[in-house]
């Protein structure tokens, strides 16, 4: 105001009209940007829950192969088990067929069960009750029977009977 | 920032109106930030803002935000004062209920409140941005001559006279008239006042009190008057003289008046005249001898104005030919500092 009386009204480039306008791209341009704020964080959640996922499936192939390795171990001492329980059980029926198998005339002081053999200590009134009556069933099963004897104090005969499978024949059985 | 910013893309519109007795002239600039890249003059035949004007300036300022309507306040009751001191202001006249203001710290120019509401409300579908002084308009299209001659400044309007006497950029006397209801009886009575006619005793002529050889021996002095011949050759008076104005001057085509025309060129001459003797014989300004009239002629006076004021005046008198709506852009433009 220099020279005027008045001073100028103040001028601005948002008329109505650019007001309206301005205001509608405004609205359209926020929309977008929420649209695509929304998405963005649609797509954040997407890739964490993806890499969660990812996560938990590496976890979850780790654990399976732990317990794959777990099963086989599990199995393996199932197996061993049963191993154990059929030789448990075939040595129980073993002690109890040799037990069946000794005379009731003979009395056993020691028995060795061996892997391949039996050594049984014992006293026999005589020699031939021994040998008739003991050591055929012993050569039965045994290949090879070895027996020795000594006199015991009372005339009877104390006696080691050692007794093996051949395993070569075993092998050709089988 | 981001207002300036629109601002520098947009072009501004300068809708500049000058209100005639019968018509209107509008003068459009528009500008960008360096040049002028528009502008349109349009004479309307009405005093009114008619469609037809309000279309003529919606066609230019529906281009740009930008747009500022400068007008000239024709308000009759408006002038300027030689001081821009508060306490010195109520000398010269009582400015309650004027809205004035001070130019560089040495003159005051002034104008009506009232007058200022109703052109404002005279233009309240346009809206007005700047109401400029005819004593400014004055000033800025003489700043050449005002800032170094003493001279008596005239702006010619159609129905207004705004004189103003300058010397070295200081007001020293200013008025404004208004052609319409300064009638001639007006003028005779203003006439009446400045001029002593004293029909009392003195004026009388006694024959007993004539001495005539004492009379014989003043009218010796007369015994010069052969000088008087030589005048032609007193380089005092070529001083007084605007050459450059003289040269501008011839380059104008010279205005021949009608009878209608004639009239209204003797009232100015009349009004000038009355004024220019208030101004010497009021005590409230400093009175200094006036050698040169610069008329700023907004209508197109013809050749009698200045014939007439220089054959009764004995001043050398100077027409420059304005176009005030052109002006009153100028002075817009330095408002806003385009």
């Amino acid at each position: 105001m220099k020279y005027s009386y008045i001073a100028p009204k103040k001028k601005s480039a948002f008329t109505q009209e650019i007001q309206l306008l301005l205001s509608f791209f405004s609205i359209t341009l926020l929309m977008l940007l929420v649209t695509y704020a929304f998405l963005l964080y649609k797509n954040y959640t997407f890739v964490e829950d993806k890499k969660e996922l990812s996560t938990k499936k590496i976890e979850l192939e780790k654990s399976f192969l732990v317990m794959e390795t777990e099963i086989a171990h599990i199995e393996k001492q199932k197996m061993l088990s049963e191993t154990v329980y059929t030789k448990n059980t075939v040595l129980k029926d073993s002690i109890a067929n040799l037990f069946d198998l000794v005379p009731l005339r003979i009395t056993l002081s020691q028995a060795q069960l061996l892997k391949n053999g039996l050594i049984l200590y014992g006293i026999t009134p005589n020699k031939d009750i021994y040998n008739f009556m003991l050591q055929a069933p012993l050569r039965s099963i045994f290949h090879k029977t070895y027996s020795s004897f000594y006199p015991a104090k009372n005339g009877w005969y104390r006696f080691v009977s050692t007794n093996y499978i051949d395993e070569e024949e075993i092998a050709i059985d089988e | 920032m981001l207002g300036k910013i629109l601002e520098a893309l947009y072009n501004k519109v300068i809708v500049n109106i000058v209100l005639k007795r019968s018509s209107c002239d509008v003068y459009i600039e528009l500008y960008s930030k360096t040049k002028i890249v528009d502008s349109s003059m349009k004479t309307f035949t009405t005093t009114t803002l008619t469609s037809e004007v309000l279309e003529f300036i919606a066609s230019y300022t529906k281009e740009s935000p930008y747009s500022y309507v400068a007008v000239l306040d024709i308000s009759p009751d408006q002038g300027a004062i030689p001081t821009c001191t508060k306490n010195q202001l109520s000398l010269y006249k009582d400015l309650a209920s004027y809205e004035y203001k001070c130019f560089n710290e040495k003159w005051v120019y002034f104008t009506l409140k009232n007058d200022l509401y109703e052109t404002e409300k005279f233009y309240k579908e346009i809206g007005v941005d700047f109401i400029f002084s005819p004593f400014v308009v004055l000033y800025n299209f003489f700043e050449d001559k005002v800032k170094s001659h003493i001279a008596l400044y005239i702006l010619v309007q159609d129905s207004y006279i705004s004189l103003s006497i300058f010397e070295n950029s200081q007001l020293l006397y200013a008025e404004h008239l208004d052609m319409e209801t300064s009638t001639d009886d007006e003028m005779l009575s203003q006439v009446m006042d400045d001029e002593d006619i004293d029909l009392g005793e003195s004026s009388g002529i006694d024959l007993d009190d004539v001495d005539v050889i004492e009379d014989m021996e003043d009218l010796d002095d007369f015994g010069d008057i052969e000088d008087l011949d030589s005048l032609e050759e007193i380089d005092e008076f070529s001083d007084s003289q605007d050459i450059e104005e003289e040269f501008y001057e011839a380059a104008e085509p010279i205005i021949e008046s009608n009878d209608e025309e004639f009239n209204e060129d003797y009232q100015r001459f009349s009004l000038i005249q009355t004024s220019l003797g208030h101004y010497y014989n009021s005590s409230d300004y400093e009175s200094q001898f006036i050698e040169n009239i610069y008329i700023a002629d907004g209508v197109g006076v013809s050749s009698d104005l200045k014939r007439y004021l220089e054959e009764e005046t004995f001043l050398n008198v100077y027409i420059r030919h304005l176009d005030i709506p052109m002006e009153i852009c100028a002075l817009a433009k330095e408002e806003l500092e385009v």
